[in-house]
């Protein structure tokens, strides 16, 4: 099948270092933009009085739209004009996450989340090909998968600190200038792209299944490590976004460290793609498995899951564009693959998540009941905070409460402050075992998701029998 | 030898930050469980003024309670203050637990003599001056033992209404309020039945 179009560039182009950084960054932003939001979800979350699934549509809706509009989208780049069709994909994009900054309602900001994708899935799928065209193969296709890698894994960390510095309407705001400043680089291809004739009279290859399921696989179980750890390290732990952007930098950092011990390995294909999904598993297990509320202790696992990132998606990649025409096509289905494998991870792990949330309510009731009762106070003083606690506990189903309301509410003499607070502390540490616990299911299945992706991992080429 | 050696690495890798998460206790990091009711709790020293006496009354009752009904006193506190509305059941094992409860502390000489409540007591109680001071005036020896601890509490709890008092819950002063006219009812109620021939 793979023949000997694959040396034919489908688009060949001459053009210089500046055209393929802009190129390289709006895949990046494109790419990152799946996950840029989600440490801006909680503060969404409160911003629009949503509900976890309310927010879990913001993430759903771009990667829904991205998976569905990858393959079509790079039909269009094939058959139309390729230059065109990018500079068109940038103008949406950039259009759709300025109507993301501004939304007013979350209604809107979904609405507009697909027109990003949508917008999105021509810009990344055109940029493999002019990568390709500027870079030759296996530099391009491997610059782009990586500009990929680089987004997704960034996207959290640059979400959180401008969440944290401004707001969550940041996020897109600062994606608006990076994407434009692209328009003039691809203007600058107009009348540079060489079409190669045959390429379009002849049938494609066909994707490669086992890669593609495989990424599909490992991005379902990445979408926990990301949008499940940071709601945990948020919502579940009071850190705050700023905090949080700082400590998930370990995935990126990591990610970013394997690229040097792959090409030191050099392993192959299936042994980087089999070593990724152990460490993303073994990672989202040790999420699963913390034996405390420190931010400490959640390194670990997240250098597992960025050096299993590292290895598995940039290895599958290559595996699944190698030698296949026509390029954009087979990006289309990499990037449709990984994003129906996001769509699905939320759509598995959300709700297994949120019944986790509101089955940790009675633990968590009762630790708060036990402490509450045995606490060195007062009865009365028990019963005024035992009331007011209630109050906060109902207000806030399916999220975890802020206790420190009802405290203020109680006037302490000075005698019991001390036990008070030590109380307060108390209620704080066993909210937090609850909501860490109720994760637990989650990260473990998304584990085992990404075990699964052993099973087509296992049966890849490597790259000499390719 | 390349190719099994970069899963072999990453398998080695998992297991030592696995082993040091279980090792430092993540499969126990959980929120603390009730303990088991029907396991009795150590004793406080004797409470001799009536807020404590009364917190430790209820706090052994609802164990008590709690193990008749077979769930846990958490459970049960939370029940309580979730339906204001109790069963029969509820109400009988509330009742029984706070008995069994004054039974224990008397067993172990943990009561204090209601001589060391009474200034309490008729401080709060909604009395006539004269009669606080007549009744300020008898002889501690006396009212001991006109009196004894346990049996005005056992007296006080069989007149208490439990569904009432469940809906003060909410109120502590209208709740202080109503175990002390259950006192003050059972005192009088006892010397009554004392000074009958």
């Amino acid at each position: 099948m793979n023949g000997d179009r694959s040396s034919q560039p489908v688009g060949a182009t001459t053009v210089g270092t500046g055209v393929v950084a802009a190129l390289s960054v709006v895949v990046a932003v494109v790419l990152g933009d799946a996950g840029v939001v989600t440490l801006a979800l909680p503060e969404i979350l409160r911003d629009f009085g949503a509900t976890v699934w309310g927010v879990a549509g913001v993430l759903i809706s771009f990667n829904l739209v991205l998976a569905l509009a990858a393959v079509p989208a790079a039909r269009l780049c094939e058959r139309r004009d390729p230059v065109a069709a990018q500079a068109t994909g940038l103008i949406v994009f950039a259009a759709a996450t300025t109507l993301c900054a501004f939304a007013q309602s979350l209604g809107v900001l979904i609405a507009a989340r697909a027109l990003q994708a949508a917008g999105g899935a021509v810009v990344i799928v055109g940029s493999l090909e002019f990568l390709v065209g500027a870079r030759g193969e296996r530099v391009g296709a491997r610059r782009w998968a990586w500009a990929g890698v680089a987004g997704a894994a960034l996207g959290p960390v640059a979400g959180g600190l401008l969440t944290s510095l401004f707001s969550w309407r940041a996020i897109f705001v600062v994606q608006i200038p990076l994407v434009l400043a692209a328009l003039p680089a691809v203007a600058a291809l107009r009348g540079r792209v060489v079409r190669v004739a045959s390429s379009l009279h002849t049938a494609p290859d066909r994707p490669y299944i086992r890669a593609n399921i495989a990424l599909a696989l490992l991005s379902a179980a990445l979408t926990a490590a990301l949008f499940l750890l940071v709601l945990l390290l948020v919502d579940g732990w009071g850190r705050s976004p700023a905090l949080v952007a700082v400590a998930v930098t370990a995935v990126p950092a990591a990610a970013l460290a394997s690229g040097p011990i792959l090409r030191a390995a050099r392993a192959g294909t299936r042994s980087e793609a089999v070593a990724g999904a152990v460490l993303i598993a073994g990672g989202l297990a040790g999420l699963a498995l913390l034996p405390g509320a420190h931010l400490v202790w959640t390194l670990a696992p997240q250098v597992l899951i960025g050096l299993g990132l590292g290895f598995a998606l940039d290895s599958l990649t290559e595996a699944a564009l190698r030698q296949r025409t026509p390029r954009a096509l087979h990006g289309g289905w990499t990037i449709a693959a990984r994003h129906a494998g996001v769509v699905i991870g939320l759509a598995i792990l959300t709700p297994i998540f949120t019944a986790d949330l509101r089955h940790a309510e009675t633990p968590a009731k009762e630790a708060i009941a036990r402490l509450v009762l045995d606490a060195p106070l007062p009865g009365s003083t028990k019963l005024e905070l035992a009331e007011h606690l209630g109050r906060s506990l109902a207000a806030e189903r399916d999220r975890v409460p802020n206790l420190r309301p009802a405290f203020a509410a109680v006037r302490v003499p000075s005698t019991q402050a001390s036990a008070a607070a030590a109380l307060e502390r108390g209620l704080e540490d066993q909210l937090t075992r609850a909501a860490t616990r109720a994760f637990r299911t989650a990260f473990l299945v998304a584990a085992g998701l990404a075990l699964l992706a052993l099973v087509p991992a296992l049966a890849l080429r490597d790259r000499s029998g390719s | 030898m390349r190719r099994i050696a970069l899963p072999v690495i990453a398998v080695l890798l998992v297991a030592a930050v696995l082993g040091v998460q279980i090792a430092a206790g993540g499969t126990h990091y959980v929120p603390l469980r009730p303990a088991d009711p029907c396991t009795p709790r150590p004793v406080p020293p004797t409470a001799t003024q009536l807020e404590p006496l009364a917190e430790q009354i209820v706090l052994l009752g609802l164990d008590n309670a709690a193990c008749r009904l077979g769930i846990s006193r958490e459970r049960l506190v939370l029940a309580l203050a979730e339906s204001r509305s109790l069963t029969p059941a509820t109400t009988a094992a509330l009742k029984a637990g706070l008995r069994d409860a004054v039974q224990r502390l008397d067993r172990e000489h943990s009561l204090p003599k209601v001589s060391q409540l009474l200034p309490q007591v008729l401080d709060q109680a909604q009395l006539p001056g004269i009669a606080k001071t007549i009744v300020g005036a008898i002889p501690a020896g006396i009212i001991d033992s006109a009196l004894p601890t346990g049996a005005l509490l056992l007296r006080t709890i069989d007149d208490l209404d439990i569904n009432r008092l469940s809906h003060e819950l909410s109120d502590p002063s209208k709740l202080q309020s109503a175990v002390q006219s259950a006192i003050l009812r059972a005192a009088a109620s006892q010397i009554l039945g004392r000074l009958r021939p």
